[in-house]
């Protein structure tokens, strides 16, 4: 989950086994924020983004539309995701006041509007932004964030950081003392975004079992978010992290963490980070604008300028090492923005998944089952 | 046209619904197949696990919303939208799948049901699943369909109609091949029509043929009564005119009386006589109207028929008249009926020694411009140029200035002399001109178009 929302207390703590997260997780939709981007020219009205997605990476996009677009503010409420989908599927259609709903577990978003709560924008298809980023017209993906392979460059040796999950099983059976204990992950019952990767982890095939298998034996960390995960690495109490959010990890490498990112190269799971606009909202015109500028050349650069660094195109992001992910590429496994995500969201897969999860990296069964 | 087209138009669409339905209902089934089969039990709990692999199948409807609900053999929701089954009537017949259509959550719907007998169960029975899907992939199919279809039917309804066209336009090809050959037959020609016909026309060509057979008959008729006709009326004139010639001899005696009936009977003779010139006329006239209609043009030499009548009056002039032709010596040949051009140019001489000629006469031809010219040209009062038009027609005379018709008891002339010339003419395609020439001479002048070079002599 790459909310920030979670109290800053527990900032850079890593959560033993997710545990706390999960409690966490009620509490801190009682803490909500919202921000105010002020109109930098006369305030015509104001725009209500409500949102899984950290202030600070939306914060240069919300910007540079208001350059575009000066009579508009933007109150940004930030959400953990799961707080994000209750609060949708209560107020679908009326939506109460949300003009915009942004987030990264776009299996919620898919079931949202699969149920009828998102309004057709008659946006174009994009040349830039490839076929599996929308459904409908009316979701669209508009970023492209690989999942990850992180390592602490002072704890793990070049020759340690392995490319591939096939190696990094290896290293974990080869060398239990330097590692065992030091490898986190998301926890799949409090974290969207984790339990996303993993299912899609679990169609890449057998090798997935294993990692999950090799994770548990190595006594793997697990938290809800990716803030942490990273925070954890930088400092040194983790050695590696698995299936991270890979802008983020890069956004932490450039801020001065001793990280290495790695694009895992048997197979890379991608996730597009996705919005739509209620049927119900209030100012659908600007909530419509504003989805265009995220999907125009000019919003697709300032992004790669700011905190999503991967794009479309696959071009090459120094930080990250790995292959190229051209949109061709056949290692490329994107999360499609389609159906296909209904059967992610579906309770009894769910349940199936997070029970096989738990199994196999021992995590601790009566933990409060997190509805979809 | 536009109903058969409406009519069209429905069944494409029409058919287009039942493949766009076709297509999509089997990728429906097989998702809701897929999906039953997933479902498994544990120590006699249902699990159900549905597979990713539906809900690609399902995305093959890209933009489609997609609901679904595994209901188990107790009748509870195993996973999926809890109030998808209530929506579902009716139960799925043995293992077939059941499709219908709905409205959930407010669009337009398209289901399937199928179920499995699940025996292992705590409660053995049936597991059901529920699956519907929005029409908004099959609706565009069938869309595209039709307009496809529609596209097509257009351009096969065009490609019929010029098919159409070019087979009516070869059909009646021989109509007018039969039309041309009419045209370009000489209006005397009552033969049949030659031309090679298709059985489809042979009716109608031979009914034309037939009346060209009837109508040649009655031409035939008419002509032989006009050729007895004046045999019997110049037959009774002549005796009547020698009666009373004979009453007039029998009158020479003296006296007053004797005299006035000699007077009476004079005046008879003048009327016969004059009764005789014109009935001559009128059957001249019927004679060579008829025969211009009714005989194939020949080659005539003008010049020749010029000397011809020269020759033939030379003898019988009543006064002194120099006669003169002035032409070419060889031949000036126009297409014609003889025997009608002889009448006519025979008519102007007449009326020119009649009326105009006081001591000369002459008939010119030559040949210009591919017209030959006949004229008749005398140095007599000719005829008032206000009369030009009048005299063309018939019984209105050549009027002549100094027309002596005071001895033939004020008929002044009246006659079909000029008329019959212009008929002819006309029939010849020619024109019949008045002029009077710088010496003061008067012409009648005949233009007809020359004869054809090469034509037979």
């Amino acid at each position: 989950m790459p909310g920030r929302g979670l109290a800053a207390g527990f900032r850079g703590r890593v959560l033993r086994l997710g545990l706390l997260c999960a409690l966490l997780a009620p509490r801190a939709a009682s803490a909500l924020e919202t921000h105010r981007f002020p109109a930098p020219g006369a305030e015509a009205l104001t725009l209500a983004v409500h949102a899984a997605t950290d202030l600070s990476a939306m914060r240069p996009l919300i910007e540079d539309f208001q350059a575009m677009r000066p009579d508009v503010a933007v109150a940004y409420t930030e959400y953990v995701t799961a707080e994000l989908f209750e609060r949708m599927r209560a107020s679908c259609a009326g939506a109460g006041g949300v003009d915009l709903v942004l987030s990264s577990s776009v299996d919620q978003l898919l079931k949202l509007v699969n149920d009828g709560c998102a309004r057709k924008l008659g946006l174009p298809a994009s040349g830039a932004l490839p076929r599996w980023t929308r459904w409908r017209d009316e979701l669209f993906g508009f970023t492209f964030e690989p999942a990850v392979i992180v390592y602490n460059r002072d704890a793990v040796p070049p020759e340690d950081r392995r490319r591939t999950r096939a190696g990094l099983i290896d290293l974990l059976r080869a060398r239990p003392e330097l590692y065992a204990g030091r490898i986190g992950t998301y926890d799949v019952t409090s974290s969207g975004i984790g339990y996303l990767f993993s299912a899609y982890d679990a169609r890449g095939g057998a090798v997935f079992g294993r990692v999950m298998e090799a994770l548990g034996r190595a006594r793997v960390t697990l938290s809800c978010c990716t803030t942490e995960l990273l925070d954890a690495l930088a400092s040194g109490r983790l050695a590696i992290g698995y299936n991270l959010l890979g802008s983020y990890a890069v956004a932490a490498q450039r801020a001065g963490a001793p990280l290495q990112v790695v694009i895992p190269r048997d197979y890379t799971v991608v996730l597009s980070r996705a919005v739509f606009v209620p049927k119900g909202a209030p100012q659908a015109e600007a909530a419509r604008a504003f989805v265009a500028y995220l999907l125009s050349e000019r919003g697709q650069a300032r992004a790669r300028a700011g905190s999503f660094v991967f794009g479309f195109d696959g071009a090459d992001v120094p930080e990250a090492d790995g292959p190229a992910l051209a949109p061709a590429s056949a290692i490329l496994r994107p999360i499609e923005i389609s159906p296909e995500l209904l059967a992610i969201q579906d309770r009894a897969k769910r349940a199936r998944l997070i029970g096989e999860w738990r199994s196999a990296v021992g995590a601790p069964s009566p933990d409060p089952p997190q509805r979809p | 046209m536009a109903v058969t087209a409406l009519a069209l138009g429905a069944v494409a669409a029409s058919y287009a619904r039942a493949a766009a339905d076709g297509a999509y209902d089997r990728l429906l089934v097989a998702a809701a197949l897929q999906i039953v089969e997933s479902v498994y039990t544990v120590d006699g709990v249902l699990h159900v696990d549905p597979p990713f692999s539906a809900f690609e199948t399902l995305a093959l409807a890209a933009d489609d919303r997609v609901f679904y609900a595994v209901a188990g053999t107790d009748g509870t929701v195993l996973t999926g939208y809890d109030d998808l089954p209530a929506l579902l009537r009716g139960e799925p017949a043995g293992g077939l799948p059941a499709l219908g259509d709905a409205r959930f959550l407010g669009a337009p719907v398209r289901t399937v049901a199928v179920r499995r007998y699940v025996p292992d169960a705590a409660t053995p029975g049936w597991v059901r699943v529920a699956l519907a899907q929005t029409n908004e992939a099959r609706g565009a199919l069938a869309r595209d369909l039709t307009v496809k279809a529609l596209a097509l039917l257009a351009v096969m309804m065009l490609l019929g109609f010029l098919a159409a066209l070019f087979a009516v336009r070869v059909a009646l090809a021989p109509l007018a091949r039969v039309e041309r050959s009419m045209r370009a037959r000489d209006p005397k020609d009552l033969a049949p029509i030659g031309v090679e016909t298709p059985r489809e026309i042979a009716a109608l060509v031979g009914a034309i043929d037939g009346f060209t057979e009837r109508l040649g008959r009655h031409l035939a008729l008419l002509q032989r009564f006009v050729a007895e006709a004046s045999h019997q009326i110049r037959t009774p004139l002549a005796a009547l005119s020698s009666q009373v010639d004979l009453l007039v001899w029998a009158e020479r005696g003296a006296g007053g009386e004797a005299e006035e009936r000699r007077a009476r009977l004079m005046r008879v003779r003048a009327r016969a006589r004059e009764l005789a010139r014109l009935t001559n006329q009128l059957l001249d006239h019927a004679m060579v109207s008829h025969r211009v209609e009714a005989v194939r043009f020949t080659p005539v030499d003008l010049a020749d028929l010029a000397r011809g009548i020269l020759r033939g009056i030379a003898g019988t002039l009543e006064r002194e008249i120099d006669l003169a032709y002035d032409g070419p010596d060889e031949p000036v040949r126009v297409l014609g009926e003889a025997l009608s051009l002889r009448e006519a140019v025979a008519n102007l001489v007449g009326n020119a020694l009649k009326h105009g000629a006081r001591t000369r006469l002459e008939i010119a031809v030559r040949q210009r411009d591919g017209f030959s010219e006949i004229a008749v040209i005398d140095d007599g009062p000719g005829i008032p140029e206000a009369d030009w038009a009048r005299v063309r027609r018939p019984f209105e005379g050549s009027g002549r200035r100094g027309a002596d018709g005071a001895d033939e008891g004020g008929l002044k002339g009246a006659g079909l002399g000029l008329a019959i010339a212009e008929d002819v003419v006309r029939a010849h395609r020619g024109t019949m001109g008045f002029s009077v020439l710088p010496d003061g001479c008067f012409a009648v002048t005949l233009t007809i178009p020359a004869a054809p070079a090469g034509g037979a002599a």
